[in-house]
């Protein structure tokens, strides 16, 4: 029997699903359990299994095309069965183009996220899903792009196409003020075009590649455009960013230019736990340094209440639970999976369950719901071999903690200097319910739980 | 201590154009040569081997000349001759060298330059060491031919500038070595009455050609010349005594009166004392230098054999402008890229930017276009019907990449191509420029038709 394979809903949040990949050809006989697809939603690249066991007998949804949850992308049965008359979605011609002004211009604005009552909105203070991906048109100067309404002679098109330039800036003096061959050369002669050296098989490339010759510098000396000045432009091309470069960047934009942030830097000295740690791995019992930062951060939440809380600038909502995200850098970009009802997990347990997330995210298989409804977040950059650095608060929290590279420096202890291993870390808070003092006692909570050695024997 | 804007070491065809033009700019120059003027170029490379080769050439075309109609008996050479008159044109050509210097006020230092620091310069001659001064310093020192240690030092033993000096020609030779060197003199010889054994460790000669003008360059040399062509095999046991040259190819012994050793050209460095100087070699033995000439030391600059380039002389005179044009003025100039090869051997091979292989290993999506001088009139009427021409062109532009000629006039022939594709003209334009009629050139235009499939004088393989 024909069974429609549909776009699945992998999280809470996720309203639409990118097909990326097709890993199964039409007429590629399908077993439970092989991976159909590959989909990419706001946050991660997923490869989807079949339910069902059969041939593909149709794809319907295209690679490339963004569709919403439960949309039939494809039809598995047995070969020969009659398939529903469905029409194949494509992607979008504009997302894999160079954005051009006139397709971009009438688009309407994005409307509003309706929201409902205050209390609703903390329910889950940015919903992933409602973000709506800011499209921003790079200045394009290289790339031909023509009015909406656009009038000119077919002789005067042809002389543009075969000049290679973009003919929307000339000014038409025919009827209707559409553009002839005159005012084509004229524009040209007025923009200095046939001063131009333009190799032969530089043009046509241009012409081929939609480069407007007009926007070009020279390469090789005064006026001379070679190949290599149109394969210069062509790589300057604009491109799309992947819709998880783009969540990221409309996050973080958000995040920076609406929450207040300020930042305090402290020095932990992490000599001891240091030494405690290689300890405990000669035991047998292996730790990271940031599963000490998780167990400080999750009990000095519970002391400061007010860093687990988030604010839409008019009421504050305090988290009974803490979820600590916890920052992975990928090739692709950033993840955050999240590890829930932190302040329940002893050290052993935060071990295991950042091991497990991280080894998730690193292979592309963490869930949305993984990534999704943090309280608080860490960002350690430790391994990178830094001094200090400052975190964007994750958009729904109040502070993010930015975990710098653990040094040797010369250190005053009991008027002498002495060379510890120091650790920097920074909090970005969000002025709006953290004051500096607050914000200055948090980090030295979590600074002095690093530092006091006899905590660590107790909790090890 | 006397002091130069711009102090030149070498002058080979690199070396000598770089000071006249450092001259030109207003430098102040000097030119430091331990030998001749002219370099390996002028006095023992292209210049004695073309006046060797015109004459061979000639020879071969008045005994096999009865097919046109010419009836030549006797016809006989005298080799002693024929080097007399290579050392007037290498003298004439010599001599032309030191007036341009002269006219142009470079200062010509006999001797052997070593860099005592970056800007002092040692002159070792024969009268004693001088010190200059030296701004900035262009090294043009070039290369010397390999002779590894497994060959005996023994007269019969020699390397293609020794060869330039023999007064007689061998009964039988023996060339190690089938690249550029080794064949134009085997073709020479062949032509000259030598029975000629090539052997070549590679798996074809003058691997860097493109495989369609490799396999007609061989055929021929093989089939017309009677050239024996031992390739994939190494030569073995080689010995030398008063009666012979020997040695063992995969077994068999092959035996002659001299053997040739072309076997590649290593860079000349060892008396710079670059280290003095801040410089170092690579791996190889050469001095690397960016796309400007400038080596790493930031006042000097090398060119031609010695920074491991495609080791021609046009390239090296090239490359001798550039840098000295930038030690000389603001401007930064960059390397010329389209490079033509040309060789010498019977027929001759012109090449010039990708083969067909190349672009094929750059993954790049090309179109060919080759056109069989069988087919042109101008060909048969001078009765040489061998040979094509083939051009590489980019698929989607058809933007001329690469062409290669094997034929007669070959080596004049690459010129049109070259200037074709540093003017990056496209198929279209070659097919559509009128060619004379009836000339050997007509076969380019040829060739861009076929390309463009729609050849007026072949058969389209596939129509459209």
């Amino acid at each position: 029997m024909v069974r429609p394979i549909t776009m699945p809903k992998l999280g809470q949040s996720e309203e639409v699903g990118t097909l990326v990949r097709w890993r199964k050809k039409v007429g590629d006989t399908v077993a439970k359990g092989d991976i159909l697809f590959e989909i990419e939603t706001d946050k991660a690249v997923l490869e989807v299994e079949s339910f069902f066991e059969g041939t593909l007998l149709k794809i319907v949804v295209q690679e490339g095309t963004t569709v919403p949850i439960s949309t039939t992308v494809g039809f598995v049965g047995d070969p020969g069965e009659a398939i529903p008359e469905t029409a194949v979605l494509a992607p979008e011609p504009r997302r894999a183009e160079a954005p051009s002004v006139s397709k971009e211009a009438p688009r309407p604005p994005a409307p509003a996220p309706t929201r409902g009552m205050p209390e609703a909105r903390f329910e889950r203070p940015v919903a992933p899903g409602e973000l709506r991906v800011v499209e921003r048109v790079l200045p394009t100067p290289s790339v031909m792009a023509a009015p909406e309404v656009f009038r000119i002679s077919p002789r005067a098109a042809k002389l543009a196409r075969e000049s290679a330039i973009n003919p929307s800036p000339i000014v038409g003096t025919g009827p209707y003020g559409r553009i002839v061959e005159r005012d084509v050369k004229n524009y040209l002669e007025s923009k200095g075009y046939y001063q131009l050296r333009i190799t032969p098989a530089a043009k046509r490339l241009a012409a081929k590649e939609n480069i407007d010759m007009l926007s070009l510098g020279a390469e090789d000396g005064p006026g001379r455009i070679t190949v290599a000045s149109i394969e210069r432009a062509i790589a300057e091309k604009p491109q799309p960013m992947s819709r998880m470069r783009q969540v990221i960047a409309s996050r973080l934009t958000e995040s920076f230019t609406t929450t207040p942030h300020f930042f305090v830097t402290v020095a932990v000295d992490m000599t001891e736990l240091v030494n405690f740690r290689s300890e405990l791995k000669a035991q047998g019992a292996s730790y990271t340094v940031t599963d000490f930062i998780l167990k400080a951060v999750a009990l000095s939440l519970f002391e400061f209440p007010i860093v687990n809380s988030t604010t839409d600038g008019k009421n504050v909502r305090w988290h009974s639970k803490v979820h600590l995200g916890l920052a992975v850098n990928l090739e692709q970009g950033l993840v955050v999976p999240v590890i829930r009802d932190a302040e329940e997990l002893s050290l052993a347990e935060l071990h295991d369950c950042a091991t497990e997330l991280v080894t998730k995210a690193r292979a592309g298989k963490l869930t949305p719901d993984e990534m999704g409804g943090s309280t608080f977040t860490i960002s350690n950059m430790g391994m990178l071999d830094i001094e200090n650095f400052t975190a964007i608060i994750n958009p729904g929290e109040s502070a993010i903690l930015a975990v710098s590279s653990t040094l040797k420096q010369p250190v005053v202890k009991d008027d002498h200097i002495v060379v510890r291993h120091i650790m920097k870390m920074t909090l970005s808070s969000d002025h709006r319910i953290i004051d500096g003092a607050t914000a200055a006692k948090f980090a030295n909570a979590i600074k002095q739980k690093l530092e006091e050695i006899s905590l660590w024997k107790r909790l090890a | 201590m006397e002091t130069f804007g711009v102090v030149v070491i070498g002058a080979g065809p690199g070396g000598y154009p770089a000071a006249i033009r450092a001259a030109q700019l207003g430098a102040s120059v000097a030119l430091v040569e331990r030998e001749y003027l002219g370099g390996t170029c002028l006095n023992w490379g292209c210049i004695p081997s073309k006046a060797f080769i015109h004459t061979s050439d000639l020879y071969a075309q008045m005994r096999s000349s009865a097919n046109l109609g010419l009836k030549v008996e006797k016809a006989s050479f005298d080799y002693a001759a024929m080097a007399e008159r290579k050392e007037q044109v290498v003298r004439t050509l010599r001599n032309g060298v030191k007036q341009l210097l002269a006219a142009n006020g470079v200062k010509v230092f006999e001797g052997t330059a070593s860099f005592e620091s970056r800007k002092r310069i040692v002159v070792n001659s024969k009268s004693g060491n001088t010190v200059i001064g030296a701004e900035k310093t262009i090294i043009g020192t070039g290369a010397t031919s390999s002779m590894p240690g497994f060959l005996p030092q023994h007269e019969r033993v020699m390397d293609s500038r020794a060869f330039l000096d023999l007064k007689s020609t061998p009964g039988r030779a023996l060339v190690l070595g089938g690249g550029v060197i080794g064949c134009e003199f085997a073709c020479m010889l062949a032509q000259l009455g030598v029975q000629v054994t090539i052997v070549e460790i590679l798996e074809d000669i003058v691997a860097l050609l493109d495989a369609d003008v490799r396999r007609e360059l061989r055929r021929q040399m093989e089939k017309t010349l009677g050239i024996r062509i031992l390739t994939g095999k190494s030569l073995e046991n080689i010995k030398a005594d008063g009666q012979a040259v020997r040695g063992t190819v995969g077994g068999e012994v092959v035996e002659a009166d001299l053997l040739l050793a072309a076997l590649g050209r290593k860079p000349v460095t060892q008396e710079l004392q670059l280290e003095n100087a801040g410089l170092k070699t690579n791996q190889q033995g050469f001095i690397e230098v960016d796309e400007h000439a400038r080596t790493q030391v930031a006042t000097i600059y090398a060119i031609g054999d010695v920074t491991g380039g495609p080791q021609l002389a046009h390239a090296a005179t090239s490359q001798g402008l550039v840098a000295a044009e930038n030690a000389c003025t603001r401007h930064l100039r960059k390397n010329e890229k389209c490079i033509p090869y040309c060789i010498f051997t019977s027929p001759e091979v012109g090449a010039v930017g990708l083969t067909e292989q190349e672009a094929q290993q750059q993954g790049r999506e090309i179109k060919t276009g080759k056109f069989n001088f069988a087919a042109l009139g101008k060909s048969l009427a001078i009765g040489h019907p061998a040979g094509f021409v083939k051009w590489v062109a980019h698929a989607k532009t058809e933007q001329l990449l690469g062409a290669q000629v094997v034929g007669v006039h070959a080596t004049e022939l690459i010129a049109e191509a070259t200037t074709a594709i540093r003017a990056e003209l496209t198929a279209t334009e070659l097919a559509q420029t009128i060619h004379s009629h009836p000339t050997l050139a007509e076969a380019w235009m040829e060739a861009a038709d076929v390309l463009l499939g729609e050849p007026i004088h072949t058969i389209a393989k596939r129509p459209r």
